[in-house]
């Protein structure tokens, strides 16, 4: 093939990879395409791995020896039916970027996570979940079908009826089968103009599982924040969010609609400099917003807010500075959390580390391959690296097995091969299935190579 | 109204073909790989509900050019307002003593292929409202350098190709307009080490539609390129050659 006068000439361009919660690999290989030309050169010679907005709290968009493929120019609206409520968009297409144009079809997509610069790609891999995952279950069962690139296979259109196994590995695959280029999804009608957000109270971490449980059915979003501050007083205090759908004239809502894709990468969180969180800090921040929060009691925001509640809020995760911060979230089987959070209370006492966020969904359905999916209560602390950190990681790896529980993979970038092993029964199906696919393992990543897939 | 865009899958042009299809302007759009046209058509359909038409075209082979665009002219009615062609490349080896298939192709898609589209496209312009031609430089052609050797030639001949289109198609009223572009974002600049940080093609996009119908022949974008071009023109030679960029 005569090579392109086009053709993209950044093999030994590089960026510095470090994941979102902070984990620096130092230096990677990078090429941003903006043409299909670019798939044709590509060859399984080399190790890649494809790269969406880079906001994975884990590294699994790049890799010691991978190239990484940045997709973001691929950011097209390639279909729309608004009959059939299909849209087809390229794997770059940021979340806020098309909310907006949805919106504008008084449609959307009812699995979203709280940020709009997320890319479609990225979620699709991470097969992330929403505001109520009980009752929409997660990414992938908006997505229609897939197109999928592997050197050695070309472009292939995967869905549940055309290579189901393939599909389901590359939703919530961390982007070991390929290159995701774009995806038919499955929009929702928006049932109404606005969201109304109530907030109750929650007195203690024993009374979390019973107050989800008996919210879920009369809610279209739901989801709680704790104050896990105090682990030798009140612990897990805070409230539930209840969100219904609501039909108001617009200028009734809290605030004014925000701008939905704002600047949030993992080098701008980094940049923040020094971490703010300590014991006492977090402790002030976490009372203060109970009490701000508490005292809002009801309220209607627009549903880009209620979708998207991070967008505002970025300084939060730049405020653990260029160390960064770890995320631990565990699925829980409902009957045994009580037992998970006394377990979690221990160990976060004897770590000292601050907590600055902890939050609870209900889940559903049933577990699968790596997805982060399955019945159970999803618990989430946010945490400054350093000090404690790592032993109070080990100790919750501990109790998760204890437990029966399964840790999201993308979200903690240490999480250990064997803790994934144990929680998660089908990772040797997972792994048959992609060396199966792709013999030669070309799609690589820090994530992947940790997990041994 | 509608518009022209040779060169449109990708950097500037991709960015030219937005931002008039915000504008309501129908657009038909040419490049070489129909897979990124159709997908940049379906796009701006998709958002702005205008029309579009895809060409796809191998700009290295003018007489492909020449084929195609004869072919489209005698087949669709379309008259055009504006006509841009944000087209053009250099390849790695691009330097003194590089072999005739380099400079061949580099001097096609920059120059050639230009000029045979702007021939065959020139009947086609609308006969009412303002019209406007619009070619794209570079601040590479301002003084030659060891690298860029034929793609800064072809330029330097582009923007000479394009003070004639003006001073022939002034009695019509046709507004022709050649930008000379600094650093841009595109994959001709991506991994390198610049000077300073290069502008988004959307900026550069958005500047050019926001001027178009004006006259002003030949214009450096930003414009501390026209200050920093006339400086690298007048800087002595004992000083240029030393220079590293």
């Amino acid at each position: 093939m005569k090579p392109a006068i086009d053709k993209p000439r950044s093999a030994e361009s590089s960026f510095s990879a470090i994941s979102f919660d902070g984990y620096d690999l130092g230096q990677c290989a990078f090429q941003r395409p903006d043409r299909y030309a670019f798939f044709d050169y590509l060859s399984t010679a080399r190790r890649l791995i494809a790269r969406g907005a880079g906001l994975s709290y884990a590294a699994a968009s790049f890799g010691r020896k991978s190239v990484s493929i940045e997709m973001t120019s691929f950011d097209r609206i390639l279909r729309f039916s608004e009959q059939d409520r299909i849209i087809e968009v390229e794997a770059g297409m940021r979340l806020g970027k098309l909310f907006e144009f949805l919106a504008h079809h008084e449609l959307y997509l009812p699995v979203q996570p709280g940020h709009g610069a997320l890319s479609i790609g990225g979620c699709i891999a991470a097969d992330v979940h929403g505001k109520n995952p009980l009752r929409d279950g997660t990414f992938i069962n908006q997505i229609q079908s897939l197109r999928l690139f592997h050197p050695g296979h070309g472009i292939v259109e995967i869905s549940n009826d055309c290579n189901p196994d393939l599909f389901r590995t590359t939703c919530g695959g961390y982007g070991s089968t390929g290159i995701i280029i774009s995806a038919c999804l499955r929009a929702a009608p928006i049932p109404a103009s606005a969201v109304e957000i109530e907030v109750t109270s929650v007195s203690n971490a024993h009374e979390i599982a019973a107050q989800l449980v008996a919210a879920v059915t009369d809610c279209d979003f739901l989801y709680s924040w704790h104050d896990c501050t105090n682990p030798s007083g009140v612990f897990g205090r805070g409230y539930l969010v209840k969100g219904r759908f609501v039909n108001v004239p617009a200028a009734s809502c809290a605030r004014a609609p925000r701008r939905h894709t704002r600047r949030l990468s993992a080098d701008s969180r980094a940049a923040g400099g020094v971490n703010i969180y300590n014991c006492w800090s977090t402790r002030l921040m976490n009372l203060a917003y109970n009490r701000m929060t508490r005292n809002i009691g009801a309220r209607v925001q627009t549903l880009d807010r209620a979708l998207f509640p991070i967008h505002g809020s970025e300084w939060y995760f730049r405020a653990f500075g260029k160390s960064g911060f770890h995320e631990y979230q565990a699925l829980v089987p409902v009957k045994l959390f009580d037992r998970y959070m006394s377990g979690a209370r221990h160990a976060i006492r004897k770590s000292r580390v601050p907590i600055t966020l902890a939050s609870a969904k209900l889940f559903g359905g049933n577990a699968d391959l790596l997805r982060f999916c399955g019945e159970g209560i999803s618990f989430a602390l946010n945490f400054p690296r350093g000090g404690g950190a790592t032993e109070l990681m080990r100790d919750l790896d501990f109790l998760l097995g204890e437990v029966g529980g399964r840790p999201n993979i993308i979200k903690d970038s240490r999480l250990p091969q064997a803790t994934v092993i144990a929680a998660y029964p089908e990772y040797s199906r997972f792994r048959s299935i992609l060396h199966a696919w792709d013999p030669n393992r070309v799609f690589r990543s820090e994530l992947t190579d940790r997990l041994g897939l | 109204m509608n518009a022209l865009v040779f060169g449109a899958s990708a950097g500037v042009g991709r960015y030219l073909c937005r931002t008039l299809a915000a504008l309501g302007q129908n657009v038909t759009i040419v490049s070489r790989d129909i897979r990124d046209l159709e997908a940049e058509g379906a796009h701006c359909k998709s958002l702005h509900g205008i029309e579009v038409e895809c060409i796809a075209v191998d700009a290295d082979e003018p007489h492909n050019v020449f084929d195609v665009l004869t072919a489209y002219v005698s087949r669709s009615e379309r008259r055009f307002h504006t006509l841009l062609f944000p087209v053009g490349g250099a390849l790695e080896d691009d330097q003194v003593g590089s072999s005739i298939d380099t400079m061949e192709r580099t001097l096609n898609i920059n120059l050639v292929s230009v000029m045979t589209a702007i021939g065959i496209l020139l009947p086609r312009l609308a006969t009412d409202g303002k019209r406007t031609i619009v070619g794209f430089g570079s601040i590479a052609s301002v003084r030659g350098r060891n690298s860029n050797v034929t793609y800064a030639a072809a330029k330097r001949g582009l923007e000479s190709y394009f003070q004639s289109l003006r001073y022939t198609l002034s009695p019509d009223g046709v507004y022709v307009q050649f930008y000379r572009l600094g650093y841009v974002a595109t994959q001709q600049t991506f991994g390198k080490r610049l000077l300073i940080p290069a502008m988004s093609p959307a900026i550069v996009a958005s500047a050019v539609v926001g001027d178009l119908g004006r006259n002003f022949g030949a214009r450096s974008l930003p414009w501390f390129w026209f200050p920093a071009s006339i400086v690298l023109r007048l800087l002595p030679w004992s000083l240029f050659r030393q220079l590293r960029f």
